[in-house]
């Protein structure tokens, strides 16, 4: 089966509008967290902090000359971050809509971001707003495939918070079967009035910065983003810019609980294991890893716990989460991104906000940029309903 | 690709867990509601916190959990399960303005519910994944599950397609003019020239391998496409049929998602157009509802036909003439955007 390389990368983030604003903002140890949402209006806005975006939804409608009604924010940074990734990969228009480029989106908001439109219309209080086809997920896939002709195999993935790194992997499978020469992946997630809450009633929001792998850590910060990933085979990719290739991958579920993990991490363990043997690579082999780390009390110690089971010694991680937030279906593909940058670039960002270890576990993450070899990085992404994904990336 | 071993489906007909396809039921409200059974063997207190989507998924795959006992993976399409719990957490939201409330309707929201809790049930740790792309939802998994045996030979995978009707869809639905305004009886759906389908909900199950012994059905080939164009879709699939049809042989059985919506009629005119003149014509949306994962119902029945091979009249359209059913093309499309061809043969 082909081997799968990263020719084209696009992202947006609480740290940055491009690659070249993430990276810049990483190396520098920026956090892009703030107590000051405005997108809408709720109880937590000003209360609790939140990755938001700085550019609002008005500048991307005009930014992309959209006066159709009915696009949502999330389906507007999904537009962003995939038109950077296709100029980045030099897809000609006629590229993108041939029957061979396919397309695999992620997210777990879709349209709900729309909170007060979504009631308004679910309990037919309106005459019908100009949304009522921009709720579900696939709404923002759909749009892409659209305004860019597409008419390869299309495909939008919802596991949580693990969404895009499965849209990541479905997208090699696709290139490695057959049916497709080339696939464009990602995910995106906005901030929603519903996920805020959602999270909030399962008291895993944090009222501070979070603080990722850090033995005080009081939860997660909600952001929102998008990014997209070019995959192209090994045969196509001559003369072209090539950031990394995709070497390992694996889904495993840990098949615990609906809303948190194990004390002993299978789902973790499994998936980190499957990707290593997928890649056919050893532990030891592993130079870096960005980790989940999303900065709650169960996702952190399980990890930890899964990390030392099967490395002993784990290499340097780091969680891009207190740079961002958790950015849920976005999430997996921001940080392939980071992970594709950190390969390219040769250097490791920091875990920021770190104090003290974990007692049980006595991890210390990566806590300044630094200039390090590297050959092989996982991604971790673990989510809701014990949706575990692992990615491996290795040096082009 | 792959062959089916086992399959169950929850619909609102009775075809679960015995399958009786002469009596048609009926809507209720203008729905196709699923007709639940008791769901023996789900624990009580696990049963009254499920969503519907995630009991009808769970419901119809639990006789295949029972006969099985290696699953390699859970793959499921949904494009609108969890929709109720969505409903009901953001009612909460505004109705207790972003008060303290209960996760229990958050949690179970997430599209990936069904699947997990399957895997929960199952004790299931390996591949596990949900794919939610509308009117491609199964047909994506399905996909999955093809790649998923070209990269692990002789594993087993439960592959389904589960979505549910709640009274919230379908007020979003029926704004955006998916069904018939008039009320109409489900037998005369494909008789009026008139816009919108019927809502419905359902879910089928299937267990599929590599493995060609005792199968049921062998599906042959798949191809899904995004258009608008009759044309372009009607090339496919006279692509697809000449592709993957045997030589010498013929389309014995159309399977057709006509919905009786005029506005996507044309494309299930230009499918039925290209058949031979031997070949049948089956309708099933005035069993299922117009559903986004159809297409799984779809399938469902074809592996019913090929093992039957005996329908009731008012799912016929065109009748059988010819000695044998061994190909059947299953045609769907979903609101005139998203199409599926799926060809699956006996074994």
């Amino acid at each position: 089966m082909s081997r799968i390389f990263i020719t084209g990368i696009g992202v947006i983030s609480a740290i940055g509008n491009s690659i070249a604003e993430n990276r810049m903002a990483l190396a520098e140890g920026r956090c892009g967290i703030q107590n000051n949402l405005d997108l809408f209006p709720t109880k937590y806005s000003g209360v609790l902090p939140f990755g938001q975006i700085s550019v609002s939804t008005a500048s991307l409608l005009n930014n992309f000359k959209i006066s159709e009604p009915g696009v949502t924010r999330t389906t507007l940074l999904a537009l962003h971050a995939f038109a950077e990734a296709i100029q980045d990969g030099g897809l000609s228009p006629e590229k993108i809509s041939a029957a061979e480029t396919a397309l695999v989106g992620a997210s777990t908001v879709g349209g709900m971001c729309l909170t007060d439109e979504l009631y308004a219309d679910a309990n037919k209080n309106s005459n019908g707003s100009p949304y009522t086809s921009s709720y579900d997920y696939a709404s923002i896939t759909m749009y892409l495939q659209k305004h860019y002709k597409m008419n390869g195999i299309i495909n939008t993935i919802n596991t949580a918070c693990s969404s895009s790194a499965n849209a990541i992997m479905y997208g090699a499978m696709l290139i490695k079967n057959g049916f497709a020469k080339r696939a464009i992946v990602g995910g995106v997630d906005s901030l929603a009035k519903y996920t805020i809450n959602g999270f909030h009633a399962l008291h895993i929001l944090s009222s501070e910065k979070c603080t990722p792998f850090d033995e005080n850590r009081k939860g997660l910060n909600l952001g929102e983003g998008a990014a997209f990933l070019v995959l192209e085979k090994e045969e196509d990719i001559t003369g072209k810019k090539v950031y990394a290739e995709l070497t390992g991958y694996c889904n495993a579920n840990d098949a615990y609980h609906p809303s948190s993990l194990s004390e002993q991490g299978d789902g973790p363990y499994f998936s980190m294991q499957g990707a290593l043997q997928s890649a056919k690579l050893s532990t030891h082999q592993i130079d870096f890893i960005n980790a989940h780390g999303t900065g709650t009390e169960n996702n952190d110690e399980v990890e930890s716990r899964a990390l030392i089971r099967l490395f002993e010694k784990p290499p340097p991680f780091a969680s891009s989460k207190a740079n961002i937030g958790h950015t849920l279906g976005a999430a997996g593909a921001i940080e392939a991104v980071y992970c594709v940058l950190s390969l390219a670039h040769q250097e490791v960002y920091a875990n920021l906000n770190f104090k003290q270890p974990i007692a049980a576990t006595g991890l210390v993450p990566v806590q300044s940029y630094k200039k390090i070899p590297l050959q092989h990085v996982m991604s971790n992404s673990f989510g809701f309903g014990g949706n575990c994904s692992s990615l491996i990336f290795s040096k082009a | 690709m792959f062959y089916i071993h086992q399959t169950y489906c929850i619909s609102p007909q009775r075809t679960f867990p015995q399958v009786d396809l002469e009596i048609l039921n009926h809507p209720v409200n203008k729905k196709l509601l699923a007709i639940e059974p008791l769901y023996d063997g789900i624990p009580p207190g696990i049963l009254r916190r499920m969503g519907k989507a995630i009991r009808m998924g769970v419901g119809a795959a639990m006789p295949i959990l029972k006969n099985t006992n290696a699953l390699n993976g859970i793959i499921i399409g949904t494009a609108k399960g969890g929709m109720e719990d969505c409903i009901k957490f953001l009612n909460q939201i505004v109705q207790y303005e972003e008060g303290l409330l209960a996760p229990g309707n958050f949690v179970q929201s997430t599209s990936n519910a069904i699947a997990a809790q399957l895997g929960l049930m199952c004790h299931n740790k390996k591949y596990n994944t949900t794919h939610v792309h509308r009117g491609l939802a199964f047909e994506n998994a399905v996909i999955d599950t093809i790649m998923q045996l070209n990269e692990h030979p002789g594993n087993n995978y439960l592959l389904g397609g589960v979505d549910e009707i709640s009274d919230f869809n379908y007020n979003i639905e029926t704004l955006a003019g998916a069904y018939k305004e008039e009320l109409i009886s489900n037998e005369h759906l494909y008789d009026r020239d008139s816009p919108g389908s019927i809502a419905g909900e359902g879910a089928a199950m299937f267990l599929v391998n590599d493995q060609k012994e005792n199968a049921i059905a062998k599906l042959k080939a798949l191809q899904i496409l995004h258009s608008e164009d009759d044309g372009l879709v009607k090339n496919n699939l006279k692509q697809f049929i000449a592709a993957h049809l045997p030589a010498g042989e013929e389309i014995d059985l159309l399977l057709s998602g006509e919905n009786g919506d005029n506005r996507t009629l044309k494309f299930y005119m230009d499918c039925e157009g290209l058949m031979e003149t031997n070949t049948a014509i089956v309708r099933f949306k005035h069993l299922s509802g117009d559903v986004p994962t159809a297409a799984a119902f779809g399938l469902w029945l074809a592996c019913q036909v090929l093992q039957k091979n005996d329908l009731p009249l008012h799912m016929i359209k065109k009748p059988f003439t010819g000695p044998h059913c061994n190909n059947i093309l299953l045609y769907n499309n979903y609101k005139g955007l998203q199409h599926s061809f799926m060809l699956i043969r006996k074994y």
